[in-house]
């Protein structure tokens, strides 16, 4: 009983928006409200809204590791193509077997963290400066985009699995537990129990004592060292975790469309996490989901106009926050609101806006 | 008589790589040594100075003013990106290269859509040279003369000019400096966008080899990134030179056997590796020997 | 007989043909409270980052508890039972005092102190700190800081604490508030090794003394011993 509660403390902790019961009635209201939403949703509007949140997991590593941990990646997407592109590969070679898709995605999965194990290793016990890090996860998604792009050819195979070069890898099959293919409104509650879960975990995480030790690392790395801490370690074990976050996001993606290109790993794409963690607010892992759902509903809205002006409008999107913004936008109005409310409660009305 | 013409052709093959990389990355060491931003944006003033380069040339002028012109376009174009955004981020250098990156999504969407999907290619001026079985071209024989003499320029700016004399200052010790008199924030800005003329400059230089497109830059983010980070921000003459040429020793050979983008691999890995032994880049450690040497016993 | 908590043999550091320290042998005995001082460009911050571990000898031995640290890098030596605060204050800035507080570790040592808890809580309710306030530490003024910095590594249970000037920028009221306390701490057996420059200090809280002049051990002795020692006067006015 100690450990649940415990555990509840954790949970309700304060590094992230959001303690009071309000919040948590309101969470499990918003939680129940989704759950029973796709009796109101054709299919085709449900895995719409799949579609928006699989995004999540990648931002919310992205949010842990740049937000709680101080180190900026702007080659998250690289573990997003891995896994999508390996699942395809083991899953696609296993098609007819019902355990392929698990198979494939703990594939896809295991690589990315051995990639982000080799990739951190040089970098953080390098102990190099914070600009390289951005830098070269930057350059491996671009490498990593080139050489997918040139796998057109026949020989560009795995067993019975075209790489595809530009046009991408198609075919790809769906996830399944057992007999079961989730699909349809499967796949909507597999996104929603995978989103949930992930978020729920990472809060576990950062009220924990190790979330503590990343704050500090964050805020000031060498004094967390000389308190006693291995820190090229732990950014180590979060560069892994973000890293795996990222995979399950590629998972998501190829399990819902069936297909991927190497554009997913392409410099635009690769842009999208920091811009969905920065507008949301890097520091609260709520804010950055929040974000990233509107985001990525605005992104599908806009692109059925007009794809070019989506990219110029997230651009400008990023400045502007940056400039006005720099905590996020979520962020900003959390810290905002609850003071306005008082004071408007307290009755006091000065007349200017401030 | 062949194996001479060999000999000739790697060491052409060498010092076109070293150019390149040189080129691809000066811009960006420039701002780095000064104020220790990454400028994102980096590739897209590449673009625009081809852009620059390409809309000048098609309208008559010789080729080498067009370069100076993109040279001046896009250092202004910098000088104006520096007062308005990136002044504000420095000191929060995660903060900086993520709003240059918005900047630089804003170039390259906005140059597709003002401007379309391409411009018209300019020529390689010059022809070719032959020296036994090779062939070697005379326009990338004059950029190679041209990086020298950049770089001499660039030294001699820095050693010999009030403006280098202040810069150096203010890469030591900004506080001090300003103590002593020195406009920083006009430092800054004149850094900025001489980093901004050079990838300008740079990227003239290289639209006669490359299709002139608004997302061109991107294919020298990584070779332009990879020489930044193993050159490091302790000096950016050392820095860039030490980098390129070590890195095109890598380059090179394995270029020349397996190809250019197992080549750009190899970079990235030997930049995993170098950062690992030497953290702080090359021009750290030729910085600590120069000091070691200036020390009597 | 007390065995040495930390000892150096011979410890020299040269910075590209400057020579900070050489041939620096101290020993500190378990339970002791020790301060180190001496004119500017003595040696003392480099000794103390020497002792840390951020640099490394280019000549000498560093032994903890008999155990010979000198290879390794500071957060090791943290972990063996080492607490450090430094000159210029590092605390967690933008982080809350509960926030600074909790991120110590607490490691699950055989040999840690018995009563590190209890000196924990003494030095928090005795400095004024709320564990649970969430105020930015950067809010705090200026000696509360400094108060901060030393609850944080006295909650990670150290054996031994090096102190880099702590009353730097104190009141006199503040300085003698953090003798009071490093006393009573002492006094409860931890080891407390102090580099100062305030005299009135260390008059008041130091049993030996260890005088660094021009990067060698120039005198070692009671406080007595060394406030009458003619030539301690004497570098300090510098005719030597």
């Amino acid at each position: 009983m100690a450990r649940l509660s415990h555990l509840l403390n954790l949970l309700t902790g304060p590094e992230d928006i959001g303690r009071s019961r309000w919040f948590w009635t309101g969470f499990v209201a918003v939680c129940v409200l989704l759950f029973v939403y796709p009796l109101w949703l054709s299919e085709f509007e449900a895995t719409n809204i799949a579609y928006y949140l699989l995004n999540v997991p990648i931002a919310l590593g992205l949010g842990l590791l740049w937000g709680y941990c101080g180190v900026l990646s702007f080659g998250q997407v690289a573990y997003f193509g891995i896994a999508g592109y390996l699942y395809g590969i083991v899953a696609g070679n296993m098609i007819g077997d019902a355990v392929g898709p698990i198979v494939g995605s703990l594939c896809g999965l295991a690589v990315c963290a051995v990639v982000a194990a080799i990739f951190g290793y040089f970098v953080f016990y390098g102990r190099v400066q914070s600009w390289i890090v951005p830098i070269l996860t930057l350059v491996l998604t671009l490498l990593l985009e080139t050489f997918l792009g040139q796998t057109a050819g026949y020989q560009w195979r795995v067993g019975s699995v075209q790489l595809g070069g530009y046009n991408g890898m198609t075919g790809i099959p769906a996830f399944q537990l057992g007999d079961y293919v989730v699909a349809g409104y499967g796949f909507y509650y597999y996104v929603l129990i995978v989103v949930v879960v992930t978020y729920l975990s990472l809060r576990l995480l950062v009220n924990s004592r190790h979330g503590k030790v990343m704050l500090a690392i964050r805020e000031d790395a060498i004094r967390a060292e000389l308190l006693g801490y291995d820190i090229r370690a732990r950014q180590l074990v979060v560069f892994v975790v973000a890293a795996i976050l990222a995979g399950v996001s590629g998972l998501l993606y190829v399990q819902w469309g069936n297909y991927i290109t190497p554009s997913q790993v392409g410099l635009l794409q690769a842009s999208l996490p920091v811009i969905w963690v920065a507008v949301g607010g890097r520091e609260s892992l709520l804010a950055v989901l929040l974000s990233t759902w509107a985001l990525n509903w605005l992104n599908y809205t806009l692109s059925s106009e007009g794809y070019r002006y989506a990219l110029i409008i997230t651009g400008v999107l990023l400045v502007a926050v940056m400039v006005f913004f720099p905590s996020g936008i979520v962020v900003a109005l959390a810290r905002e609101l609850p003071k306005r409310g008082l004071r408007a409660l307290l009755g006091e009305r000065e007349g200017e806006a401030k | 008589m062949d194996i001479f013409a060999t000999i000739i052709s790697i060491l052409y093959q060498f010092a076109t790589n070293g150019a390149y990389l040189l080129l691809s990355a000066l811009g960006l060491i420039v701002i780095l040594g000064m104020m220790n931003i990454i400028n994102l944006a980096h590739g897209e003033l590449m673009m625009m100075g081809a852009y620059t380069a390409s809309i000048a040339w098609h309208q008559g002028v010789p080729f080498w003013l067009c370069t100076i012109l993109a040279f001046v376009v896009v250092g202004v174009f910098g000088a104006l990106l520096e007062r308005t955004i990136v002044r504000r981020f420095y000191g929060r250098e995660l903060g900086a290269l993520v709003v240059t990156w918005g900047i630089s999504l804003i170039l390259s969407q906005g140059a597709l859509m003002v401007l379309g999907p391409f411009l018209p290619s300019i020529p390689i001026p010059g022809g070719s040279v032959g020296v036994g079985q090779y062939s070697f071209s005379v326009y990338w024989l004059m950029v190679i003369a041209l990086s020298c003499v950049l770089i001499a320029g660039l030294w001699a700016l820095y050693n010999y000019t009030t403006f280098g004399l202040q810069a150096r200052a203010a890469m030591q010790n900004a506080a001090m400096a300003r103590a002593l008199g020195v406009n920083t924030g006009r430092i800054y800005m004149l850094t900025f966008s001489l980093g901004a003329g050079l990838a300008g400059f740079s990227g003239a230089l290289f639209a006669p080899t490359v299709s002139i497109a608004p997302f061109m830059g991107q294919q020298f983010v990584a070779p332009a990134f990879i020489t930044v980070v193993v050159g490091g921000a302790t000096n950016v003459i050392t820095g860039a030179v030490g980098s390129s040429l070590l890195l095109s020793l890598i380059k090179t050979p394995i270029g020349f056997v397996f190809g250019a983008f197992v080549g750009t691999v190899a970079l990235l890995l030997a930049a995993l590796v170098i950062i690992r032994l030497m953290p702080d880049g090359i021009s750290a450690v030729i910085q600590r020997r120069i000091d070691r040497r200036n020390r009597f016993a | 007989m007390n065995e040495a908590i930390l000892r150096t043999e011979g410890l020299a550091k040269r910075f590209d043909g400057v020579v900070a320290t050489s041939d620096v042998s101290i020993s500190v005995l378990r339970g002791e409270l020790r301060c180190i001082i001496g004119p500017n460009g003595a040696g003392k911050s480099t000794l103390f980052s020497l002792l840390c571990g951020i640099y490394r000898p280019d000549a000498g031995s560093v032994f903890l508890k008999g155990e010979d640290v000198t290879r390794l890098p500071a957060f090791r030596r943290v972990r063996r039972g080492l607490g450090l605060t430094f000159q210029t204050n590092r605390v967690f800035h933008r982080l809350s005092v509960r926030q600074n507080l909790s991120a110590v570790l607490q490691i699950d040592r055989a040999d840690r102190p018995a009563d590190a808890e209890g000196r924990y809580r003494f030095a928090l309710e005795r400095f004024g700190l709320d564990p649970d306030s969430e105020m930015p530490a950067k809010e705090l003024p200026h000696h509360r800081l400094q108060w901060l910095e030393i609850a944080m590594v006295l909650a990670a249970g150290p054996d031994i604490v090096l102190l880099d000037e702590p009353t730097a920028g104190m009141s006199t009221d503040e300085t003698l508030q953090t003798g009071a306390v490093l006393k009573h701490l002492n006094a409860s057996g931890l080891t407390i090794v102090v580099v100062e420059h305030d005299v009135a200090f260390v008059r008041d809280v130091a049993q030996r003394v260890t005088v660094l002049h021009q990067g060698r051990v120039f005198a070692e002795g009671t406080v007595d011993e060394i406030t009458e020692h003619a030539d301690v006067r004497r570098i300090y006015l510098g005719k030597v």
